[in-house]
């Protein structure tokens, strides 16, 4: 749930509680208000009557004055009782179908001797229109301050989390090697100053880190091919000294091996460190099919080392928009790895279709670990020969230029896809 | 033949005056940007050896100079750097070949000899080793007379033993310089064996003496 709609939740749930008590607690009070008044008028026209009545006054006056008042009733009544109001619902008219609220005063009164109860009637059907309409204005007013209430939230909260809401769409979309340093806006806001410039630190700390990594990387691979450069040549030398006893030249044929291999892992590191720092930009158009067609002769001499057939199929020629060098390693590497980890006597297919490039080879190795072959140092089982560099350095290419790879295994054959525009 | 190292790794250059100084080399050195532009211009060298990255200049500066000023030097360049592009940039600068880092000083020294016989006698050149002559034009190889047929990998072959007399060469190195190096395919160089059997029979066969000797499995020795 979104921070706003939280707070107006909030507030929505407390409105409606409150017009959902309010509303009938009005009634009420405003219908006691009422009727208090309605009776306190019943009671002084009592009050008077009973001080008309001082003065002597015939029973048949007090009869017509009953019929002349449809509002006072008078009839005999034997016996003395005290006053009281109490509402009844009676026929305003006498073909009324409905009945109406009146409110009634009855009180006993003594005339020549003769006792009467009257009854004093006052019609509530005003009050009543007129509580109506009081307790609809006032639910309307209610609503009304309300709606007033959500819109002035919501604006004012929109406003005021504004910032907030700015910093956060600039973070979600914040990425080291695009973006470089950040900087976000000052607001009006202390929390939310206080917000941007530590996030902004925070994140210029992380990005230096970043920085020196990536340099690091690239420097200590540089630096380091001097002394392997150094290390190299004076095994060289040491070869051409004599006399050279045999186990001298085993020692010196290991730490060549070695230092070949080091040398090899040096240059790869340097690569993945060069790809990462972006030092390959997309420049060129490169039709892919032609790339692998004219690299495919260099591989010659090793198809031929392991005597493997190669099966081409070239269905489309699709061109993209990329670094050539960064393809041409993409396409050496997987086609090396084809090679290295093929058996004597067996194939290769390689198959362009479409934005499609598969290659796939025969070869006596198990399934690898999917979800480990693109790691970098990561070797299969019993595998010692390559420096478990290839596949990273393929993945960290197809990622920079948003291909997809994917890897099968079937009947022994192992096939690595890369789709160059895959959707989305 | 007169060669220039620009270089500035005292020790790299040690090494590299101390291998190729064997043969009938006369190696000078330069180890900044100023000592090499100065000796560039008061003297010529059959060949000279630049490294890019020196501490007070781009080697690729002196190249530069040397091609406007319409130096003959053969230039080799030795770099760290080994992207395409950066081979491209050297070499279209008007290098004559590009070595990178770490490299072997039996190839070094192949590539040195294959630029100087380009330079001075324009590749019409034949190599004469007792009863063995090499041209490099015809890329054909006689024993007395008689012409030995080769592959075009034994004709490498034999020509970088050729450059590398009586040097133990590595078997690392015979492998990186007929395989082209750049692939590293293979990690192991058994392949090397049936070249250098093969290169061995054909010499002997045609009645030369095998002068290809395995020094205890770690590399061979051309003795001449």
């Amino acid at each position: 749930m979104k921070l706003l709609n939280r707070t107006l939740k909030s507030y929505l749930v407390y409105s409606f509680l409150l017009l959902l008590v309010t509303v009938p607690v009005f009634y009420f009070v405003v219908r006691n208000v009422l009727l208090h008044a309605v009776d306190k008028s019943l009671k002084t026209q009592l009050g008077e009557i009973r001080n008309n009545l001082k003065a002597n006054i015939s029973t048949p006056d007090l009869e017509v004055w009953s019929e002349l008042d449809k509002d006072i009733h008078l009839e005999k009544s034997d016996k003395y009782f005290e006053d009281y109001i109490h509402t009844r619902y009676l026929k305003t008219h006498e073909n009324d179908k409905d009945l109406d609220p009146f409110r009634q005063i009855e009180a006993s009164l003594k005339v020549n001797g003769q006792y009467y109860k009257l009854t004093i009637s006052t019609s509530l059907v005003e009050n009543e229109d007129l509580l109506a309409s009081i307790v609809l204005v006032e639910a309307l007013l209610l609503i009304a301050l309300m709606l007033g209430m959500l819109w002035i939230n919501r604006n004012i909260s929109k406003k005021l989390w504004s910032p907030f809401y700015e910093t956060l769409s600039k973070i979600q979309e914040y990425e080291f090697n695009k973006h470089g340093a950040i900087r976000l806006k000052g607001t009006n806001t202390t929390e939310f100053t206080d917000l941007n410039r530590s996030l902004e630190s925070l994140l210029n700390k992380n990005y230096n880190t970043y920085l020196a990594q990536k340099e690091f990387t690239e420097n200590a691979s540089h630096e380091m091919q001097t002394p392997l450069a150094i290390f190299q040549s004076q095994l060289e030398l040491l070869m051409q000294t004599a006399p050279l006893s045999e186990e001298q030249a085993g020692l010196i044929n290991s730490m060549e091996t070695n230092n070949k291999r080091l040398a090899k892992l040096n240059r790869s590191l340097l690569l993945l460190a060069k790809i990462e720092n972006e030092e390959y930009q997309p420049t060129e158009l490169v039709p892919i099919a032609d790339l692998v067609k004219k690299f495919l002769p260099s591989f010659q001499y090793y198809f031929q080392k392991k005597n493997l057939k190669v099966i081409e199929n070239y269905y489309d020629n699709i061109t993209l928009q990329a670094n050539k060098t960064l393809l041409e390693i993409l396409i050496s590497n997987l086609i090396s790895n084809a090679v290295r980890h093929n058996i004597q006597g067996g194939k290769i297919w390689i198959d362009i279709r479409g934005a499609n490039l598969a290659i796939k080879n025969t070869g006596n190795s198990e399934r690898l670990e999917t979800g480990r072959i693109y790691e970098r140092f990561y070797k299969q089982g019993s595998e010692k020969d390559g420096i478990g560099l290839g596949l990273a350095i393929v993945q960290r290419i197809c990622n920079i230029n948003h291909f997809s790879i994917q890897y099968f295994h079937s009947d022994g054959m192992h096939e690595f896809k890369i789709n160059f525009l895959p959707a989305a | 033949m007169k060669i220039l190292i620009i270089e500035d790794q005292q020790e790299l250059v040690k090494n590299m005056v101390q291998y190729l100084s064997t043969e009938s080399y006369l190696c000078e050195v330069a180890l900044d940007f100023d000592t090499a532009r100065r000796k560039i211009e008061s003297f010529d060298y059959d060949c000279i050896l630049l490294d890019v990255t020196l501490p007070d200049g781009n080697g690729l500066t002196l190249l530069k100079e040397l091609k406007e000023n319409h130096k003959t030097e053969g230039v080799i360049i030795i770099s760290a750097k080994d992207s395409i592009p950066d081979r491209i940039e050297g070499l279209n600068l008007g290098a004559d070949d590009y070595l990178v880092k770490p490299f072997h000083l039996s190839e070094l020294n192949a590539r040195i000899s294959a630029v100087i016989r380009r330079r001075k006698f324009g590749g019409q050149q034949v190599i004469s080793l007792n009863e063995l002559s090499i041209d490099l034009s015809a890329k054909l190889v006689f024993i007395q007379d008689k012409k030995i047929d080769l592959t075009r990998k034994e004709f490498d072959l034999l020509l970088f033993f050729a450059s590398n007399k009586n040097k133990v060469v590595s078997k690392n190195s015979i492998a990186e310089h007929i395989s082209g190096s750049e692939l590293d395919v293979f990690d192991n160089f058994d392949f090397i064996y049936t070249h250098i059997k093969n290169l061995k029979r054909k010499l002997t066969q045609a009645g030369g003496t095998d002068n290809i000797k395995s020094v205890y499995g770690m590399g061979y020795k051309f003795e001449v």
